[in-house]
């Protein structure tokens, strides 16, 4: 199975969100994450959804499909060593009075893991990073107890000279097939 | 029932609508035009070139049709029994007038008893706006009175869909959906229109503009013209070319394109089973049609193509067969407007995006005149075995009434000059095989959904499309109890529809399936069936049974004389099969002929 990431671009409108996930949910692609927010382009939102397939050319029309949505702008599937992505993860630690001090050094240092909270007796720590990265944090944490642990969907620009709004339909370059 | 409270406040809503729209009632061109979503919403319609909506009535669309009474001199509206029978009458209306047919129905109930047309809207590419009502928007996500989801419902299923909550939004809205449903491949769009938005006044004045273009839905009708040349190289060059052609030689009005095309190169063409009624009969190039029943040499001969080009057609299974198997052998050209049929089920190696009529349109001058008379020859080769094996049999005079008899009867009383409509099942292939049809947009029938229940209000709505032509219906005793209400919108509305029900007493197909694959098991298809002439008295239609052969020719003229709507039952064979025959999932090559 490969990992492939699909950028869509979409008018930021009601009930967009359905129609992208129903055509994956049709297809019996399982969505592995899923990040929406606006883009520096105004009304402009920004999915970045990442699946696991085995078939390129089953992924190359899944794109075509999702390109079908009125309201998408555009679409843009990619291999992992196509773009530089990264997630992000919190990790609520317990730090009870008399329990075994958490070692702030090989957190900033070993990890790039930061503390962003301090409670009365747990701490928030922040990680982001490949799924890979976190979960290598995750396990050296583990053992002074996680009360919560949540983690993001991955976010990912391509590694291409120009910014994937470029392709939005004003330019020329943009095209509804190609 | 509607609760009182709720129908004493829409009262009220109405009244104090009138009351502040007094002046505004007869539409003043210069001053502003303040209107209500309801009026908006006529205006935007009649705007658009609407004629004729089909639809029913109900709570939360009451004040849009309380708008439309006030329209009725210029919007016609038809009643129908059922919302299923408004959508597929809009259905019927859109493919015979090439432009978008309009349903009217309320929330909850209303909106899902469209969803079949809708679906079978959009599997067939038919340009459709459904206006369904909507609850209050204070009431949303209540699980108030007849309120449903009917955007989450639709999403799967619609080409667009959008919820109007504001008076405001009515023109720019309705512009879109006629612009979304009728352009790049065709289909239905879904309006959910809350009651707030319809009683409401517009905070400006009302103005329309078509839309033209859309940021985000570009759809590329002009193709490239690397594409095309890339095509033309390969039609240049092909020994074996065979054109598959399907309904988007219809959308696009390319029917003399085509012909054009087809008659340069000399190429044989064949088609699909929505696409026909695109090419005569009676054209030297056309060589039958494709797909599971569909004639011999058409379908064996996929196999010996040298190059195919796909022609406003999607490669449906129910055209390939197993896809694993069809055209390994050519190269493909596939010209189609929506890039995600491009290698969908069949690699394309020449793809070509565009309107199929400026495709061809600029394919002809690349092309060169070529002769490939001996190739279509090899078509006549396997006509003549199907001719023997089967046409000749079903034609035979013996025994009961065959389907294809009264096909091929009616074909010849009409000069294959009739809109012939057809149900699912064994008769729509019959209708298929033996209707000679002469001009285009002649046959309508639920292709890629397969609804039964299509025809009757398919056939109203046809007529309402197509007034000055014959609209013949055939219908199996199945189906046509799917929609039998819908005979009371055609004794209403008077529109002079034929409805034929080829009557086996069978679910005709499914037995036949049963009794090929399932060792004549026979599960549930036996009908019991009412008597259908007595039925269409009730409601105000006449019509005649016929159960001899004897009488046949003058049962099809009476139907065809009268200039009201008539039904004439046809007593038919009980066990006849449908062949050829491409059994599922097997390959064209192993079609079967008995």
């Amino acid at each position: 199975m490969t990992t492939y990431t699909i950028c869509i671009f979409t008018e930021n409108t009601f009930g967009l969100l359905n129609k992208i996930t129903i055509i994956f949910t049709r297809r019996r692609i399982n969505i592995e994450s899923l990040t929406v927010s606006e883009t520096e382009r105004k009304g402009v939102s920004r999915y970045t959804i990442t699946i696991k397939h085995d078939k390129r050319e089953e992924v190359e029309k899944l794109v075509r499909q999702i390109r079908k949505v009125v309201e998408v702008l555009a679409v843009f599937g990619y291999l992992d060593d196509e773009i530089v992505y990264n997630e992000i993860a919190l990790f609520k630690v317990a730090t009870p009075i008399g329990g075994k001090p958490i070692d702030i050094e090989t957190i900033n240092k070993v990890y790039k893991a930061w503390v962003v909270y301090w409670g009365l007796d747990y701490v928030v720590i922040e990680k982001a990073g490949s799924e890979n990265e976190i979960l290598d944090f995750f396990r050296y944490i583990k053992s002074y107890g996680i009360l919560e642990f949540v983690k993001s969907g991955r976010v990912a620009v391509g590694k291409t000279p120009t910014g994937l709004v470029e392709y939005l339909p004003e330019e020329a370059n943009w095209e509804y097939y190609v | 029932m509607e609760n009182l409270t709720m129908i004493a406040q829409q009262t009220e809503a109405i009244e104090e609508m009138a009351q502040q729209n007094e002046s505004s009632s007869l539409l003043p061109t210069q001053a502003p035009r303040i209107l209500s979503g309801a009026q908006a919403l006529m205006e935007s319609l009649i705007a658009e070139g609407t004629e004729v909506i089909f639809g029913y009535p109900g709570g939360a669309i009451m004040p849009t049709y309380d708008a439309l009474f006030d329209y009725t001199d210029r919007l016609d509206h038809i009643l129908v029994r059922h919302e299923q029978g408004a959508g597929h009458a809009a259905q019927g209306y859109a493919r015979t007038s090439g432009k978008p047919g309009v349903c009217l129905v309320t929330s909850g109930p209303g909106g899902t008893n469209l969803v079949t047309p809708i679906a079978d809207a959009i599997i067939d590419c038919t340009p459709l706006v459904c206006i369904i009502g909507q609850v209050k928007s204070t009431l949303l996500g209540t699980d108030a009175f007849q309120e449903t989801d009917i955007i989450g419902v639709t999403t799967p299923v619609c080409k667009w869909n959008y919820q109007i909550t504001n008076a405001d939004e009515v023109p720019a809205i309705i512009a879109k959906a006629f612009y979304i449903a009728k352009s790049g491949k065709p289909g239905p769009v879904v309006i959910d229109f809350t009651r707030d938005a319809q009683v409401s006044l517009m905070s400006k004045s009302y103005e329309y503009k078509k839309v033209e273009t859309l940021t985000s839905y570009k759809p590329r009708v002009i193709p490239k013209d690397e594409h095309l040349e890339k095509a033309a190289q390969l039609i240049n060059n092909a020994k074996k070319p065979y054109i598959l052609f399907g309904q988007g030689v219809l959308i696009s009005g390319a029917e003399e394109e085509l012909k054009a095309f087809a008659e340069k190169t000399d190429i044989p063409c064949a088609s699909t089973l929505l696409g026909l009624s695109a090419m005569p009969i009676n054209h030297p190039n056309y060589v039958g049609w494709l797909g599971m029943h569909g004639n011999y040499g058409p379908n064996v001969l996929t196999t010996q193509a040298d190059v195919i080009i796909a022609i406003g057609m999607r490669f449906d299974d129910r055209v390939t067969g197993d896809a694993t198997k069809y055209i390994r052998q050519a190269k493909v050209i596939h010209i189609e407007i929506d890039p995600a049929e491009i290698d969908k089920i069949i690699k394309a190696d020449a793809p070509v995006v565009g309107d199929v009529k400026e495709a061809l349109k600029r394919l002809l001058p690349l092309v060169k005149p070529n002769n490939h008379t001996a190739w279509r020859n090899e078509f006549k080769k396997y006509d003549i075995i199907e001719d023997q094996k089967i046409t000749q049999r079903e034609l035979t005079a013996d025994g009961q009434i065959k389907m294809a008899e009264v096909v091929n009867m009616l074909s010849e009383k009409t000069k294959g000059e009739a809109c012939v409509i057809a149900d699912v099942g064994q008769h729509q292939m019959i209708a298929a095989r033996y209707y000679k049809f002469k001009n285009p947009r002649s046959y309508i029938a639920s292709g890629g959904l397969g609804t039964m229940g299509f025809a009757i209000p398919a056939a109203f709505g046809a007529k309402k499309g197509a007034p000055e032509r014959e609209v013949v219906a055939f219908i199996g005793d199945g189906c046509f109890q799917m929609t039998i209400q819908e005979l009371g919108t055609i004794a209403q509305s008077g529109l002079p529809v034929k409805l034929i029900i080829l009557n086996n007493n069978y679910l005709g197909m499914v037995r036949q399936w049963q009794q090929l694959f399932f060792e004549k098991r026979y599960s549930f298809v036996e009908l019991q069936n009412p008597d259908f002439v007595t039925i269409a008295k009730g409601f105000g239609i006449a019509g005649h049974t016929c159960s001899e052969r004897d009488n046949l020719s003058e049962s099809l003229d009476r139907l065809l004389q009268s200039d009201k709507p008539y039904l004439l039952e046809v007593m038919v064979e009980k066990e006849e099969n449908v062949f050829p025959m491409v059994p599922a999932g097997a390959a064209v090559a192993d079609i079967r002929l008995d």
